[in-house]
């Protein structure tokens, strides 16, 4: 991993409730302020009681088909950025609510009226097989 | 349009490389004049950009040029340099005719609109009619969408000729269009390095001079991080700003439409054409768009310390370790601008910001393994032939899709399989919430925040391809304001060394929500009185030499 990479991955400071307001002098250094970023090791400190992904399995959940090459490479990276998804077990998060999305805007929807799209001759010709006027998809297997 | 300073920022000297104080070009025009182009990037090294939107629009007016001359002239840069930089997917056949169309109105009198003969890039994820749109993924090759994004038909209302589409990290996941699945974008400034992503197609395009201006997207900063890397100017809108009806989603709560452009004020300007509330997307935003083109004031007519009372935050975290000292150098030349200029700077704190980066790639790849599950070659797209359904699925998203985007949806897959939602997806929208309430406070006591668009300058083409988290590092200057949903602008600011000229490096300004307003103006001003930076890039200054 590179070095500017590790130096991100810090263990991370509870959220505080103030913003520091300094006014810069011309003498003031930047290098000499503490770094927010703290070096933490890469053994996190922070592996959670979790099942670690399982990329076969979260594969066919994806309906993607991966070949054993594949799956060879992409665990360890996979397993890697989870880990490092792991820093945020350790903030405390109680009695902060979920943002879904930024805006805070009340709902914004248009009247559920349908409208004929005028183009269908050309989503038509996108479909990869067509037979009029059903899209062609061979049999479902039933799995158990 | 010099500036009016009394006393030029002397500071400055001591961080730009001293090779850029005289930036050398060829006198030689590029083109005979026969072949008119308005910026004349033989200029003058002191002079600051014009908008070549408004030249545009006054040419035209005026009869001085016809807009098939224009667009031609366009067209012989970027197929000359297309072959080095290798910007766009897909070019459009109708450019010409197009132009015609407008110099067939202005023959006749008629009103044209303010885009009117404006050759426009727009990135491989947002759909145009008529011309294939592949979010630059095999499992979309030869995609031909029914129907023009809103953003794509606002442009072409205005006048705006769309002249092909440009190269990006496949459906935006990525910084530098290596992901891509057809080819990898170079930066006008040094070839061998990459344009940032994934807006990088969209960038370099502008930067080269190959198209006016350029819409990209950005989601965790792949407008604002090529513009840096690519010396333009890039403007992310505040979420639900633009409509995103036609953009091809990654990351539906995070995703915005940007443009670019080689000043503030055509950046604005694309901004204006495509703002406003959409009836088709629902996260449109009703807010009102005011007409961001009505405050670019000449930098002549500036008084001096134009900004005065402007108070700016820099923010602390993201000018530590890990940030390139030639990086902190720029911004710190910045700084001294903006106080020269009457700001009032102090140094603010962001706390919980270094959670945003993994927040931000929880939330993405999750909310990508959701969006892209559309991509399955039944109704559009690549399909390989299966006997059984699910593995039509799973092959045909197997050979359309690269491997970056396979592992985000496996990422995406886990963090939201049951059980998990909770530790991941959950925690990480709670991040969001403590991010959005940290930039609040910080834009209670500050009009602006500014930091560095990404902690380096463009690297090199293959260095960071099989290092995830080092790739991801680099957009913790970026990340966080995706997940607070604010507007933000990237200029050039200064050089670093490297490359045959050296390597631009931009300042992010980053507003409260829907106040591009003050971005632009500040921007603006920013830009009119930088002295001795000339952002254009030696493969267009030069000629067409090698």
């Amino acid at each position: 991993m590179g070095s500017r990479g590790l130096l991100l991955l810090k263990g991370v400071a509870p959220p505080s409730n103030y913003i520091f307001n300094y006014t810069r002098t011309r003498s003031s250094s930047w290098s000499s302020k503490t770094p927010i970023f703290r070096e933490c090791s890469t053994t996190t400190a922070t592996t959670s009681s979790l099942e670690p992904p399982d990329v076969p399995r979260l594969a066919e959940t994806a309906r993607i088909s991966l070949s054993p090459h594949e799956v060879d490479e992409f665990a360890p990276k996979i397993r890697q950025v989870i880990d490092w998804f792991g820093q945020l077990q350790a903030v405390d998060l109680n009695s902060v609510d979920p943002a879904i999305r930024a805006d805070n805007e009340t709902e914004n929807l248009r009247d559920d009226s349908p409208e004929t799209f005028e183009n269908r001759e050309a989503m038509i010709a996108a479909i990869p097989s067509y037979e009029e006027p059903y899209i062609k998809v061979p049999k479902v297997l039933n799995k158990e | 349009m010099l500036s009016t300073l009394h006393h030029p920022p002397r500071s400055l000297s001591r961080f730009l490389p001293s090779k850029s104080k005289t930036r050398s070009f060829h006198t030689k025009p590029i083109l005979s004049s026969s072949h008119p182009i308005i910026e004349q990037p033989h200029a003058s090294s002191t002079s600051p950009p014009q908008s070549q939107i408004l030249s545009i629009r006054h040419s035209l007016l005026s009869r001085h040029v016809t807009a098939t001359q224009l667009a031609e002239s366009y067209l012989t840069r970027l197929k000359l340099t297309e072959p080095q930089l290798n910007s766009f997917l897909h070019l459009s056949n109708n450019v010409l005719k197009e132009a015609q169309a407008i110099d067939e109105k202005i023959r006749r009198n008629e009103d044209v609109g303010p885009l009117a003969g404006v050759l426009v890039g727009v990135k491989d994820n947002i759909c145009t009619v008529g011309m294939p749109s592949t979010a630059g993924s095999k499992v979309l090759e030869n995609y031909c969408p029914p129907f023009d994004a809103t953003a794509v038909k606002r442009v072409k209302e205005l006048g705006g000729i769309v002249v092909g589409k440009t190269n990006l990290d496949e459906f935006g996941m990525g910084s530098t269009t290596e992901a891509s699945a057809f080819q990898v974008t170079a930066n006008p400034w040094d070839v061998s390095r990459v344009p940032g992503g994934s807006s990088g197609g969209s960038a370099a395009a502008v930067s080269a001079r190959q198209c006016v201006v350029s819409l990209g997207s950005d989601t965790g900063g792949s407008v604002r991080q090529p513009a840096s890397f690519c010396g333009v100017v890039g403007l992310k809108p505040t979420y639900g700003r633009v409509s995103r009806f036609g953009l091809m989603a990654y990351a539906s709560s995070l995703d915005v439409i940007g443009c670019f452009g080689s000043s503030v004020a055509d950046a604005g300007i694309l901004l204006n054409a495509v703002s406003g509330h959409d009836r088709l997307d629902a996260t449109s935003s009703k807010q009102e768009v005011p007409d961001f083109t009505s405050q670019f004031v000449s930098a002549t007519l500036l008084e001096s310390k134009p900004l005065k009372g402007l108070r700016v935050g820099i923010i602390r975290e993201t000018l530590d370790n890990g940030v390139d000292t030639g990086v902190k150098s720029a911004i710190l030349g910045a700084v001294s601008h903006l106080e020269e200029l009457g700001c009032t700077l102090s140094e603010v704190s962001l706390p919980s910001f270094s959670l945003g980066l993994p927040a931000y790639y929880i939330l993405a790849s999750s909310e990508s393994s959701s969006n892209l599950s559309r991509y399955d070659g039944v109704r559009y797209g690549n399909q390989v032939v299966a006997d059984e359904l699910n593995a039509l699925y799973e092959d045909s998203r197997a050979k359309g899709f690269g491997s970056e985007v396979k592992m985000r949806i496996l990422m995406g897959t886990y963090a939201l399989s049951a059980g998990y939602y909770d530790a991941y997806y959950k925690r990480a929208q709670q991040v969001r919430t403590l991010i959005q309430k940290s930039f609040k406070a910080a834009l209670d006591e500050n009009d602006i925040l500014i930091s560095p668009a990404a902690p380096s300058a463009a690297y090199k083409i293959g260095e960071k391809k099989n290092d995830p988290l080092a790739m991801y590092a680099g957009d913790i200057m970026t990340v966080n304001v995706n997940l607070a949903g604010l507007p933000a602008l990237v200029l050039p600011c200064g050089f670093v060394e490297g490359g045959p000229a050296g390597l631009p490096v931009g300042l992010q300004m980053i507003g409260a929500a829907f106040d591009e307003e003050k971005l632009l103006k500040v921007g603006h001003i920013f830009e009119q009185t930088l002295q001795d930076c000339r952002f254009v890039p030696p493969l267009v200054a030069d000629g067409f030499a090698q």
